[in-house]
Parts: C-alpha cells; structure tokens; sequence
C-alpha cells in the first residue's frame, strides 16, 4: 500500500502541472482561473472602456494614482491610494490636487512609471476623444487641449525625479478624488499610442497583465513580472491575486455558461444567468456557489418635461403612481429591488423614501384633473430581453391611463446615445433607461442625468429635459464639495426634491449576481460596486 | 378502347378549370392539407371572439400580478420569480387556456390566435404585392424584351444578389425608426405594413425571373403575333392574351409565395426587425418564448408548430394545385390518349 501510495503520489506531481492545479486539487495558490462573459468588453484598453465589463476586466490591470477599495459592498466604496503614495492634498479652494508618485513602480515590460505618464495618459484621453473626457474637463487647459490636441495640458504639472504631480482645476470639482480613481485615469507609459488598443493592450501595473487577446474570443492573464519584482510592496492596498493565469473567454449563449459552470468546465461567469434559470440556479446555489450582488444603478422611466403632455405635475405624478414596482419585480424575475427615488441604495446621501406608493385610482384621478388635450405619444425602450418588456408593460400602464401610445423597440447598440441621446430625434416623449454608477457620489446621478447644464444636442443624458435654475446650482454648488455627511444630507433632500417634480418613474435597481463552480471559494470573492468582482479575489477552496 | 363522342352534342369536353378542379378533387392529400389551412384560418379569424366572449382580456393586456381561479385554487399568472402560468386548459372557463405568454402575463391562447391573424396577414399580403410586381416587371421584360429586359433583369439580378434574409434585416433596421416615407406616402415605424412592404419587395425577384421566362415563351406563340397584326397596343397583348396564359402558374406561385412569405416574417421577427412589441406574430412569439425556453418550452413551440402546419398545408396544396392546374402537360396527355371524360361521368 505504501508502495501504491508513493507511485501514486509521483504520478500526481507529474500531471498535475500538465492539467493545471484545480484538477489535482492543489491547494489555494497558482493555476489558472477560467471564466465566461457574454460578449467580449467593448474595449480592452483603460482610456476607452465606459462598460461593466470593461472596467471589470481591467480593474487589476491598469491602475490609476487612486483606486477603489478592494472590497465588498460600501466598503469598496472608499477611494484609495494605488499608484500614488497616499490621497491628494487638495489646497487652493479645492482647485489643486498635489500628489506622489510612489518610487520604483515598474509597467509590465521592466519600464519605470514616471509622474509624467500620468499626464500623458490624461492628454491621451481627449487625443482618443474618449468618453471620459468630461471627468477631466476642468483641469485648467483641457478645454484648450481638447481643441487643438496640441500643446499639452498646462494644469497638469509633472516632475519625474521627486515623483510630484500637481493638477490645478478651474473650479472646485467635489468629485474629482473619485474620478482619479476611474480606469480613464490609469497611469500608461508616455507614448503609448492614441488609439484603440484592445487587440494590442499596453502593459500593465497592476497584479495582473493581458497576455493575449483574440478579439471577439477571449482573452487571458498573466502574473504581472512587476507586481512581484516591484509594485506589489509599494502598492500596498491591491492584492496580489491567487491564480498564476487567468482565461476569459466569450460564450454568446447565457444558458451555456451556466451549463459549464454546473458541469465544472468554467469557473465563473460574469454575466448574471438568464432569466429563465435564475431563480433555479438561486434555489440551488446560492451561499455556496451564488450570491446576489449590488452594484449602485437606477431603473427608471423618464418623461420629457419640455413638451406636452409631460409638462404638466399631473401627468407625471400619475404616472409615477401607476408604475407597480411589484408587477417589474415579476418581470425581472426576482433579480430587481424596487425603488422610487433618484438616489439608489448604497450611494452616499441615499435616504429612502417614497412619494409615490402605487395606486392607480389616484394615478387615474390625477389624470382626469390634469385632462392633457395631447394623448398622442411615444414610448421607447431598447431591444435588451428583460428591458424591453419593462417598456412594453410601461407602454401597458401609459395605455391604462388613457394616452395614444406607439411603442419604438430600438437595438440596444444604438438606443443610447445615438437614438434617446440625440434631440434630432423626434418624438422623445417617454421611454425606458438604466443608469450604472461610474464612481460612488451622488453627484454622478444628479449631474448628468438632471441638471439643466446636461441638456445637449447630442449625447445627451438629461431625457427628461428638466431645467430648473435653482435645482441646477444646487448640483453645481454640492459638486464643488467634498463629499462628506452634510452634502450627504443635502443630497438627500435634492433627491426628494427632484422626486416632487418626478421627471421620472424610477422603478427600481437591478441586483447582479456572482456565481462560481464547485472549486471557487465563494466568501472570498469580492464583488466592487463599481468595478465588479475582483479577479484577485478568486481562489480555490 | 378508342372513345367515340356522342354524334349530336360533339366531341364532350370539360373547360380546363374544371378538369383542374377534377383533378385536385381527386388528390385527397391536398384536399386534406387544404381542410387544415381553411381550419387555421378559421383559428385566427375567431380570435377577437375567444379574446371577448372566453378570455376577456386583449392580446397585449399584461396580468403581471393578477391572480385566477383554477378549478377552485387562487393561481397567480406569475409568480415572483418571474414564472409564467402554465396552460389551465378548461379550468379557468376558457382563460389562459394555454397558459401566460411570460413574465407579462397575457394570455398565450389570445396571443396565438392575434398572432396568427397577423402572420397570415402578412403572408398573404407581402405575397400578393410580390405577385402584382413579379407579374407586371415579367411581362414588360418579357414582352419587350431588348433594353427593357435588360434593365428589369439587372434590377432583379441586384437584389437576388443579396442573401434575402440579411436584406431584410438590414431594411427593418434601418426602417425601424424612422419609417417609410416616399412622397406623400409616410408609413409609420413598427407598422406592420413595413414588414409587408421589406417581404414583398426582397422576394420580388424569386417570382420574377420565372414568370418571365414563361412570358418569353409565350411571346413567341401565334396567337399573340395574331393579336399584334390585329392591332392590339402593346397594353391589350400583355394583359390580354399573355396574362390569362400565365394565370395558373400565377397561382400557384401564389399560393407557393404565401408560405415562403410567413416563413420570411417569422425569421425577421424571431430577430426583432418584423413584427414590433406590443403586436404579435409567430414569428414574435418563438422569438419571446425562446427567452423562456427552459422553464415553459411551450411558449415557443406553439407558435413554431402554427408556422409549421401552416407552411406545410400551403406548400402542399399549392403542390396539388399546381398538378391541377398545369394544363399543358396534362390535357396534351390526356388527349393524346383519347382520355377526356365524357359529361357526366362522375369524378
């Protein structure tokens, strides 16, 4: 037996490193991790992603001079220190952020970080006319740079040798601690080219670095060289991730990627799973192999104040009260909590509330005081599964309370911006939108989808077309401050504010979900609000 | 044994119409898969009945959070998973026979039914169109042949150059939002007259090319050179003496069209471009059920399974209309053999 044993045990060390770790059982370090997405990030390159996917892929690639706290829940709420020393100084009103860059960081190819990448990876942005460009618009210059994309960023001051960086702002920004720590703000080696480069990704200062990428496919990681050699003692808030390697790759059919999950031929799944086998897979797993996650978003239906008959408070009030959250919690299968304000759980200044409990007679009655002579409208809502059948029951609830609706499904790739966001197109009476927090302050729901100062001929995010001045200078003044407990209240009372004008009929906020094979240890995912599940995290049990 | 035709009343014989009713009269599988088109058209055009007198509901009415009582027990249409109710057959008095159509909760039955009406609709419609422009494009090229010809065939050849199915997508996309609008014509996006208007003209081609081919044929004949030294205008040649020549094969294409039709629909509304929310048709329903497919499979086999006995009562009567009304080779038989049926002689 002993002579079985010890042949066995040879066998064991020598295929194990053929067929990897997991299937030999080989402990909690090393291997390779394998997961699915649905469909590949719109990019694999920091200065471009604006999805969920992206930011997940790349959250322990690419790191900025601040980043988000790798840990669950509000806790990951916390902007911390990654690649500079410690948090800004903010001096001068709030208009200059100095910080440090640590000493002897290293990208994944042997070159040293320096302060001036940073202001190359900033210029790089509107060079790429990236979507994050209006995170960074105030820096003093970048308007200018935007324009002529020459000439530099002059607010943005950089000395290689102490490793300084100062960047002065043309007005107090109250968010911008939260936006240094967005993935557009990733630190990338001066020169790296103002293009898309996803199929070619940059080299990484995170624990991780993109391998190789088969765009459309998949893509893999490796331990990053430099993390281990370097960044990881200086970089002391991201963890060093588990597995050695990790492969992504793109399996179309949601339905597909639970079957591999159960047959233990993936490991993790970044989509939620389907509808249909949610509540199934939920039963089954969950606290073993399935959580339910709560990244910060607002479910809502917006109606355009500028043109009748969502002009008139009635109207709008009426519809909020005959919105039935509970009817959409059916039709998001479970997997949606209801909510009836702007400001969604878990952001700071969330307060709970609800003006508008739902009753249809008073929705009625409403509608019957304020008689719109317009009923004529149209409903939007993009082609999405579940999305599309929230419109197509709002469209239900518009038709209840009397109005002439025509329903437009739209193609999820062009609903936003090019269709709801563009105010040539005609006919915005009403429709269906989804708002995913970019980083955890309110003012990223207030600002954009709220204030008078986002209404824009194109890309627009204010649908409601709501434009009240002293409401307007409320965001702009609480978006000059630092977040702390007295903006927090006051954003409270804005969200009840906006709610009494109820330019929208939010209806709730949509839960995501981790779920992982056999030989993931669950607890010890972390799930980001912003960023997702962190891919240092997964380990075996 | 030679027929001999009764001396007084002259050589007996049947006009070809009749002999091309006898004819399908005698093909008893036809006839069959003809009963069971009639029965689905009869299915459809009762739906606004079973919506009002049995389901009492609207085929976009959603029952969300509604509950009903089935054989005595409070069921809800969905539950808080999302589950649709299951088919209740007789156990609600008639509603939701089939069962919820998903997480809005309308009745499948009702949906089926309107959805039918919808399909068939726009089979019957978008064929008809193509028919009407297959025929007047073949007799023009073929009657005029030359530059004519060549003009009408490239136009054709262009748009059978395109795989049908990818055209019609890219059409429905990009006439999604906006419509249709030509001249003082405007059809609204998501009008199922977009739908029609993308089948009939992408499948134009595919009825054309053949009816022009036989229009070349029959060009060639006595009787239409008989017909232009009489004087006719080239008008009274085509829709005169041409079209009445080309009316059997026309329906039988027709007929032939009408399914390839519903079948076009359904793939462009399974793919969202077709029939838009909150209508319905087959084609939409496999589509929204296929989302459901592994709790209730139902919710897209029904209506796959309408498509089916639909396309395939059409296909196979028009098979047994097309053997009934294909004159030339049967009637040159029939009298080469000396076999035209003597008056009543029962068929």
């Amino acid at each position: 037996m002993r002579k079985l044993g010890l042949i066995l045990l040879v066998l064991c060390l020598a295929v194990c490193p053929t067929l990897g770790l997991t299937a030999c059982g080989g402990g909690k370090e090393g291997g390779t991790l394998t997961g699915s997405y649905a469909s590949f990030p719109d990019y694999l390159d920091p200065g471009l992603s604006y999805t969920a996917e992206g930011w997940t892929a790349m959250y322990d690639t690419y790191l900025p001079l601040l980043t988000y706290a790798h840990a669950n829940g509000t806790d990951g709420n916390e902007v911390v220190p990654a690649l500079a020393e410690s948090l800004p100084k903010i001096t001068n009103g709030g208009k200059t952020y100095t910080l440090t860059l640590h000493k002897g960081l290293e990208y994944s190819d042997g070159t040293p970080v320096k302060a001036s990448d940073f202001k190359s990876s900033i210029e790089r942005l509107f060079r790429l006319n990236s979507p994050g460009t209006p995170f960074y618009e105030d820096i003093v210059g970048a308007e200018e740079f935007a324009k002529t994309k020459s000439g530099g960023i002059a607010g943005i001051k950089t000395d290689d040798k102490t490793g300084k960086i100062t960047i002065e702002l043309v007005k107090p920004r109250g968010t911008f601690v939260n936006e240094l720590g967005m993935l557009f703000a990733a630190v990338l080696p001066t020169g790296t080219p103002a293009k898309n480069l996803t199929a070619d990704p940059p080299p990484a200062t995170g624990p991780y670095m993109i391998a190789k990428v088969e765009p459309g496919r998949a893509w893999s990681y490796t331990r990053n060289p430099a993390w281990a050699r370097s960044n990881s003692e200086l970089v002391s808030e991201v963890p060093d991730g588990h597995f050695d390697k990790i492969k992504i790759s793109v399996v179309s059919n949601s339905s597909t990627q639970v079957n591999e999950i159960e047959q233990d031929k993936t490991q993790w799944m970044q989509t939620p799973p389907p509808a249909d086998s949610y509540p199934e897979i939920k039963d089954k797993y969950e606290g073993t192999q399935f959580r339910v996650e709560h990244p910060i978003n607002l479910y809502f239906f917006w109606m355009n104040t500028s043109k009748t008959p969502f002009n008139d408070l009635k109207v709008r009030q009426a519809v909020n009260y005959a919105v039935d959250s509970r009817a959409l919690e059916r039709i998001y299968s479970g997997s949606l909590v209801a909510a009836h304000q702007i400001l969604p759980e878990g952001m700071p200044g969330h307060k709970a509330f609800d003006l508008y409990p739902h009753n249809m007679a008073k929705a009625k009655e409403l509608m019957a005081e304020a008689n719109p002579s317009d009923r004529k409208i149209t409903v939007w809502t993009n082609d999405e599964d579940v999305n599309k059948e929230a419109g197509v029951y709002y469209n239900g609830v518009l038709e209840e309370l009397g109005f002439d609706t025509t329903l437009k499904v739209i193609k999820a790739t062009v609903y936003f911006p090019p269709v709801i966001g563009s105010k040539k197109t005609p006919d915005l009476d009403t429709g269906w939108f989804d708002w995913y927090e970019d980083y955890p302050n309110p003012n990223d729901f207030f600002q954009p989808l709220l204030s008078g100062e986002s209404i824009a001929p194109v890309f627009n995010t204010n649908f409601a077309q709501i434009d009240v001045p002293k409401l307007n200078q409320k965001i702009a003044r609480l978006g000059q401050e630092q977040l702390g407990p007295k903006q927090e209240a006051e954003y409270a009372e804005l969200d009840k504010e906006y709610m009494e004008l109820a330019p929208f009929a939010p209806y709730g906020t949509n839960t995501v979900s981790t779920f992982v094979n056999s030989e993931i240890d669950l607890g010890k995912v972390i799930f980001n609000p912003t960023f997702g599940q962190d891919l240092t995290s997964f380990q075996l049990k | 044994m030679a027929y001999e035709p009764n001396a007084e009343s002259g050589p007996a014989g049947a006009s070809p119409w009749r002999l091309a009713l006898r004819r399908l009269r005698r093909n008893r599988v036809a006839l069959a898969f003809g009963a069971l088109l009639v029965l689905i058209v009869a299915f459809v055009l009762a739906a606004p009945l079973w919506a009002e007198q049995i389901a009492e509901t609207g085929p976009n009415r959603g029952h969300t959070l509604e509950k009903i009582e089935v054989d005595g027990q409070q069921r809800e249409v969905v539950n808080v998973e999302g589950r649709p109710i299951g088919p209740v057959w007789l156990g609600a008095g008639g509603k939701f026979f089939l069962g919820a159509d998903g997480r809005l909760g309308r009745d499948e039955m009702v949906r089926l039914m309107y959805g039918g009406r919808a399909s068939l609709f726009i089979g019957f419609s978008a064929t008809l169109l193509t028919t009407v422009l297959a025929t007047v494009l073949a007799l023009l090229a073929g009657y005029y042949r030359g530059w004519v010809d060549g003009l009408i065939s490239r136009i054709l050849d262009t748009i059978w150059a395109f795989p049908v199915l990818l055209l019609g997508i890219a059409l429905g996309i990009v006439l999604a939002l906006g419509g249709l609008k030509i001249g003082p014509v405007a059809i609204p996006s998501g009008s199922i007259w977009i739908t029609i208007l993308i089948i009939g003209g992408v499948l134009v081609p595919y009825m054309a090319r053949p009816l022009r081919g036989s229009v070349l044929s029959l060009r060639e004949k006595e009787f239409v050179e008989a017909a232009v030294a009489g004087g006719a205008s080239p008008l009274r040649v085509m829709f005169g003496e041409l079209l009445p020549n080309l009316s059997s094969t026309i329906i039988v294409f027709f007929t032939l069209g009408i399914a390839n039709a519903m079948l076009f629909e359904a793939a462009l509304s399974f793919l969202g471009v077709g029939v838009q929310a909150p209508d319905t048709s087959w084609g939409l329903m496999v589509g929204e059920g296929f989302e459901l497919i592994n709790s209730a499979p139902l919710l897209t086999i029904l209506p796959g399974t309408m498509i089916f006995l639909t396309v395939l009562s059409v296909n196979v009567f028009g098979d047994g209309l097309r053997d009934a009304l294909d004159p030339r080779s049967k009637v040159l038989l029939e009298a080469h053999a000396g076999i035209a049926e003597p008056e009543g002689t029962p068929v």
